[in-house]
């Protein structure tokens, strides 16, 4: 029995497109090289942990109190002393960019500690990078303390009268790669199915062998089916690499299921090659198209999937504009089964939700891609 | 008349055509018009007001299972900071567990019984604090907002328990004064970087593209057997994109002021130049990578294998120090990194033409050098 045409034809369709794709090994090189690529320069690149924090001393009142203050927030691990400057040069410094803060000790701090009356010193903080000034006052504020409670408890300690004990779980050493490695995977699939597909599709367009193909007796929606499948496979490779190369270099856990992993890439992949579909068949030519990928797909899933910036923190109206970015699923997904071990009963809301957007974007690209021909 | 100049300077001539045409087919495709101008700033705005690594409101479950009046204190000052956002209530540990695993919250507190009772007879008083780590950036802020909230307690009961009449213990204060950018925001580092990164993405990729697709479609030899140099065509080519860019940078520059509140701190004329100097390395790197590629395929790929490291590796979106010590010398190859510094240099710090001189070589000497390498790759293809 011979299998049904239908089959058959959506066959030759992915044959010649894999083809296609084999015949180009600077693409497929490129498609298989640039995951790993930004997968080890995110990983190694991308770290929130702000250490080494260029600190400027002006210690003008070198007592043995004011040597114990420089002293703790140099061995605090964070900050790196770089230089020793007259409390006036520190704006300078700033300035020019070669200190992040500047520790400025007055003279009679040490009288002072000795007296018990407060020992004031002063921070200068570089505040333009809020991220990295947040976390030098969270550090300063906790130097001080620990310097506080090491003088206070100096003469005939007793008991502390709290103690607090906090708990990291799923990311316990706050690893940046672990963050990062579920969220880099939703982007570099995007980029893989979304823009691969909208040129693949656009070049056709754009040379006129689509017309060629809608001459012979292969159907529409076989043609689509057939261009597409070789893309969905290339995507799901792209998947395998990708956790494989996180598990191995990163140790990235995986603690969830295997199966629930590939179901949440698949439907999100789905979603992607329709929408590089409805790219390539509104822009016809492929500058534009992936422009139009780049905008509509690319940054979004950078930027409001959650991959890098919290969406909690965002602003409502931009909430809302994530809830339309699938990758937002797939990260918060992948997270889940990765990291937290998650199972279906959690992770089924963004299943259902990129197979909404699949089935949508699908949709309307098979509705333009009909009108288009006739 | 008109012919004499013509004749002396055929080179300028040839580079105004260029121009005129290269000029005339991008504005007269709306499509690449609204890609290259209304786009970027679109995004500026959008992306302006989405990344924010201000952490706050992270969702906490609270168990109390002591319930006295100095715990229900102690809960209620802890969220009051704005951190924390109260999430729910949970009766056991195990229970504030399960919230984390289902993602309803990202931070617990668990004050046991007794810890009312500890707190008025003297004892150590123990709290315990459950954070989820997914995000460290997140769960180092939740941790450290517990723990600054926890030692401040710690001082106001040991000062308590050492009585009105004893002498207070002394104390160290580190007062922290934050300059360019005193109320912390986020957008004021993040808007000036957004932009250099969108201008890297529209001008290397769209040049890399466009010189591979007019090979493509074979207009590009057309061109070649005209007397037309190549130098002379890449220049011609390459002028409407640094205009685009310089009007972008300048659109892009009016948005940032007036809806983000970043300020013009130092010369514009300093920025203006490094802008042109960037522009001229990214459209540099676009021809180089066309000069390597065959199809728009290929050029946009190559163009993306650059234009991501040079995102990541710049300090846009984090600083430089922070990375590992054996990746920071790369980036001293990435323009994107110097022109991030001279933006935010200019606008935030106020610095001027002297503090800038590093960068601006840097820029001076990428544009230099991949336009130089992107000619004579191209001359030695038409050979």
């Amino acid at each position: 029995m011979s299998p049904p045409r239908f089959l058959v034809r959506v066959w030759a369709m992915s044959a010649k497109e894999t083809l296609h794709i084999r015949r180009d090994p600077r693409t497929l090189y490129l498609a298989f090289v640039m995951p790993v690529v930004m997968l080890l320069l995110f990983g190694y690149g991308v770290s929130f942990d702000v250490d080494r924090i260029p600190l400027a001393i002006a210690d003008r009142d070198r007592s043995e109190a004011s040597r114990a203050l420089v002293d703790a927030f140099v061995r605090a691990g964070e900050f790196e002393r770089v230089r020793d400057v007259a409390p006036d040069d520190g704006e300078r410094l700033l300035r020019d960019g070669r200190a992040m803060a500047v520790l400025v000790v007055r003279p009679g701090y040490g009288r002072d500690v000795l007296r018990g009356e407060p020992g004031r010193a002063e921070l200068l903080v570089d505040g333009a990078d809020a991220t990295t000034a947040n976390q030098v006052l969270q550090k300063a504020d906790a130097i001080a303390r620990a310097a506080t409670l090491r003088l206070g408890t100096r003469p005939g300690s007793a008991a502390p009268t709290l103690e607090v004990r906090t708990w990291t779980r799923y990311n316990p050493e706050a690893r940046s790669a672990v963050f990062i490695v579920p969220g880099l995977t939703a982007y570099l699939m995007a980029i893989g199915a979304v823009l691969l597909t909208a040129l693949a599709l656009a070049g056709e367009f754009e040379r006129g062998s689509m017309e060629q193909l809608f001459a012979s007796p292969v159907g529409r929606f076989e043609i689509i089916l057939g261009k597409l499948l070789p893309y969905l496979a290339l995507g799901l490779l792209q998947l395998l690499l990708v956790v494989t190369a996180g598990a191995t270099v990163f140790a990235v856990p995986i603690r969830g299921s295997l199966l629930l992993l590939f179901a949440l890439g698949l439907t999100f992949l789905i979603g992607m090659l329709g929408q590089g579909l409805l790219i390539s068949v509104i822009a016809k030519n492929q500058l534009v198209a992936t422009q139009a990928g780049a905008l509509s797909s690319l940054l979004p899933s950078l930027i409001l999937s959650g991959m890098l910036f919290p969406v909690e923190n965002m602003p409502r109206f931009l909430r809302l504009v994530s809830t339309l970015v699938p990758a937002r699923y797939l990260v918060h997904g992948l997270r889940g089964v990765l990291l937290k071990g998650s199972g279906f009963g959690l992770v089924w809301p963004d299943l259902v939700a990129m197979a909404l957007f699949a089935v949508a974007v699908l949709l309307a690209a098979v509705a333009r891609f009909q009108r288009r021909v006739a | 008349m008109t012919a004499a100049p013509q004749r002396r300077r055929p080179a300028l001539t040839q580079y105004g055509a260029v121009v005129r045409k290269d000029t005339l087919q991008t504005v007269r495709d709306r499509r690449i018009m609204f890609m290259l101008v209304a786009a970027p700033l679109i995004q500026t705005i959008l992306f302006g007001f989405a990344v924010d690594f201000d952490v706050d409101r992270v969702p906490t479950t609270v168990a109390d299972l002591d319930g006295s009046s100095a715990s229900r204190e102690h809960v209620r000052r802890l969220l009051a900071d704005g951190t924390l956002r109260r999430a729910g209530r949970v009766g056991s540990g195990a229970e504030a567990d399960r919230r984390l695993d289902d993602d309803e919250a990202a931070a617990a507190v668990l004050l046991p019984p007794g810890y009312g009772d500890d707190v008025l007879a003297g004892r150590t008083a123990r709290a315990q604090v459950l954070v989820d780590g997914t995000d460290p950036v997140r769960s180092g802020a939740a941790g450290s907002a517990a723990s600054r909230f926890f030692g401040q307690v710690a001082q106001e009961l040991a000062r308590a328990r050492l009585g009105p009449r004893s002498v207070a213990p002394p104390e160290v204060q580190v007062t922290p004064r934050v300059l360019y950018n005193p109320r912390l925001k986020t957008a004021l580092f993040t808007v000036p970087g957004i932009l250099s990164m969108l201008l890297v993405v529209v001008t290397t990729i769209v040049t890399a593209m466009g010189l591979a697709r007019e090979r493509e479609v074979g207009t590009l030899e057309q061109v070649l057997v005209t007397p037309i140099r190549p130098f002379v065509l890449l220049a011609g080519k390459m002028t409407p994109f640094i205009a685009i860019g310089l009007f972008d940078v300048l659109l892009a520059l009016a948005a940032m002021t007036w809806i983000f509140d970043v300020p013009v701190r130092g010369p514009l004329p300093a920025l203006a130049l490094g802008t042109l100097l960037y522009l001229c390395s990214t459209l540099g790197v676009g021809l180089l990578i066309s000069t390597v590629s065959s199809t728009q395929q290929q050029s946009f790929l190559g163009g993306f294998l650059f234009v991501l490291p040079a995102t990541l590796l710049s300090g846009v979106m984090t600083p430089v120090s922070s990375m590992p010590t054996w990746l920071q010398p790369i980036t001293w190859l990435n323009p994107l990194r110097f022109f991030a510094d001279l933006v935010r240099g200019v606008l935030l710090r106020g610095a001027g033409f002297g503090d800038l001189a590093l960068d601006l070589a840097a820029l001076a000497l990428f544009g230099a050098a991949t336009l130089g390498l992107a000619t004579v790759r191209f001359r030695r293809q038409l050979g």
